[in-house]
């Protein structure tokens, strides 16, 4: 007796059973999409415990302390031109793709510390709880470590306290400058010294990395509703 | 990942309307093509003797799910660039309800009626004008009622996400049941077709 | 109610064919399909060029006509439902099937069936727009997404059309 063929839709139906049942071993990638803890988050940059000043960064790297990380987040361009000693390019674009350990010590910086501030909330919703930022970022550098000011009218006391930032600033090749140099050229300062290396003892070399992968192209701005 | 290619920067907007243009031809031959260009057809969904709207929408729905779900494994589809209307959960509950009256009211929906009137159905035409002044009415009412329409804000979640269930357990659910509900409304439409 | 067989095409097999269109666009642009959105652009437009300040003091249109920049009815929902009515004629076409008629059940009559099919429409509409899409939009395209509102929606669309069958059956049956 021959076994009746199945009809199209029974075969169909087959066929749709079987994909089925494969779909049960799938892992549709979507992205490293995260879950935040917002309160928790919330807290945490309300106590501001993640931010260290550049006169601290300053400090580990004259130290030569190697248990963490300094990424700068700008353009390869702009870190080409100048950027923190010790420090690692990683546009905030491929922050996301980077690869870091989750309990690896980061500290990030930016131009201003926007970009900065906001890498931080990227790299702790994927998990990582040791992310600081510099305060002020990379202006904040400038101001405060290269080219720091001596305080107006200082006595004997605060002159020699100054000489240890001054020679910090001197280490990264950048200048003291008085109260009057600063009031006469507030914004930008002088000139950024070309790729500053230090004359004293060397830093230590931090191996870069191997590339991260190539991220998508980002998606056109809509001015109007996505809709159905 | 390097789909979808609008988002991976393959075209542009300008091409995206003619892309849009092509996908809609092929929506609309389809969906003459199962009879949906007519209300009567339609309708018959809601009497229980023609099961159709149940055996292509949700064939449909299966079809290009395994597909997203096949893709992305393999990693040809970015999943996670595909745009997911956000879910309000009850305005879409309520949505849904006079979605559903009005489809029996006017025997289209709005994707349907167009597929009617280009295919000479006065009905058709007179029931897209009706969405038209629907929308007009439900523009001035807005104001009124926008708190309602934008509560229950869940953002762009899935049934695995919010089920806490893995994605491809929920496909699978979703092929069984589609399957058994297809076995099953045929069993139906020969039910009520023997009765009358 | 018998009525001469036309010969449509296997559900499933239609079914089929509109799966791949949808994966289509998904692998294509990263969207779905979609109507009740083509509508909403194209009534903010014809508002706007009749009456435009009423237009664009008004919150619903003004999401749909942006910030000038771009036409109203530069929308990609506009163009998908031009090539709907271009396919469904083109389908129509090859069947045998387009003909200027008023589909409609026995008992019913021209007027009540024009009369009801405006008055669906406008509930169809605000059904709509508060589920941000109609059986295209959020059925087909949030469904094959596992989209948790989508999946609600589609059920109530069910359960209200279910619902409203006994009280229609005049204009079917």
């Amino acid at each position: 007796m021959r076994r009746p063929a199945l009809t199209l839709n029974q075969k169909l139906a087959a066929v749709a059973l079987v994909l089925g049942v494969g779909a049960l071993f799938s892992q549709p990638h979507r992205g490293p999409v995260v879950k935040l803890d917002t309160r928790e988050l919330a807290m945490i940059v309300e106590k501001e415990v993640d931010h260290v000043t550049p006169a601290e960064l300053a400090a580990w790297i004259v130290e030569g302390r190697t248990d963490y990380r300094l990424l700068d987040l700008r353009s390869e361009s702009e870190f080409a031109a100048y950027h923190v000693p010790t420090a690692e390019n990683v546009p905030v674009s491929a922050l996301p793709d980077f690869p870091l350990l989750p309990n690896e010590k980061v500290v990030l910086y930016s131009e201003g510390g926007i970009h900065a501030a906001q890498a931080w909330f990227l790299l702790r919703a994927q998990g990582h709880t040791a992310v600081y930022t510099v305060l002020g970022g990379l202006d904040g550098w400038k101001d405060e470590v290269l080219f720091p000011v001596v305080p107006a009218g200082a006595g004997p006391q605060e002159l020699a306290r100054f000489e240890r930032t001054a020679a910090v600033a001197r280490f990264f090749g950048g200048t003291p400058r008085t109260a009057s140099d600063a009031a006469a050229a507030p914004d930008g300062g002088p000139q950024i010294p070309a790729l500053a290396t230090p004359a004293a003892p060397e830093l230590p070399r931090l191996v870069p990395p191997a590339p991260g992968r190539a991220s998508p192209v980002s998606a056109p701005k809509k001015k109007k509703k996505e809709g159905c | 990942m390097m789909t979808p290619l609008y988002k991976y920067g393959f075209f542009g907007d300008e091409m995206s309307l003619l892309v849009a243009f092509a996908l809609g031809i092929g929506f609309g031959f389809f969906l003459e093509r199962a009879g949906f260009g007519s209300a009567r057809k339609l309708a018959a969904q809601f009497y229980l003797y023609d099961m159709s709207v149940f055996k292509v929408m949700f064939t449909a729905i299966v079809t290009a799910m395994l597909g997203v779900t096949y893709l992305g494994w393999i990693g040809w589809l970015d999943l996670g660039q595909v745009y997911l209307v956000p879910t309000f959960l009850r305005p879409q509950i309520l949505g849904g309800l006079v979605l559903g009256v009005g489809f029996v009211i006017g025997g289209y929906c709005p994707g349907t009626s167009v597929a009617s009137l280009a295919t000479g159905r006065i009905d058709g035409l007179v029931y897209a004008l009706g969405i038209f002044a629907g929308t007009f009415v439900y523009a001035e009412v807005y104001p009124a009622i926008k708190d309602f329409v934008n509560s229950d804000s869940m953002g762009q979640v899935t049934l695995p996400e919010v089920l806490e269930i893995p994605w491809g357990l929920v496909v699978f659910a979703v092929v069984i049941i589609a399957v058994a509900g297809f076995w099953g409304a045929t069993a139906v439409e020969r039910w009520i077709g023997g009765k009358s | 109610m018998m009525q001469p067989r036309r010969p449509y095409m296997n559900p499933y097999l239609a079914g089929m064919g509109l799966g791949l269109v949808l994966l289509a666009a998904f692998v294509i642009m990263g969207r779905g399909l979609g109507a009740s959105g083509a509508f909403s652009s194209t009534m903010s437009w014809l508002v706007n060029a009749v009456a435009p300040e009423h237009a664009q003091a008004n919150e619903y249109f003004q999401g749909y006509l942006g910030d000038g920049s771009t036409h109203p009815l530069k929308a990609w929902l506009v163009f998908e439902v031009i090539g709907v009515a271009t396919g469904a004629l083109l389908s129509g076409l090859l069947a045998g099937r387009v003909h200027i008629t008023v589909e409609k059940g026995p008992r019913a009559s021209t007027a009540a069936r024009l009369l009801c099919a405006f008055a669906g429409g406008m509930l169809m509409a605000f059904g709509a727009h508060l589920a941000r899409g109609c059986t295209s939009g959020q059925a087909l395209t949030g469904g094959a997404l596992l989209n948790v509102g989508s999946w609600a929606f589609m059920i109530m669309v069910f359960v209200g059309g279910y619902a409203a069958a006994w009280f229609m059956r005049w204009q079917w049956r």
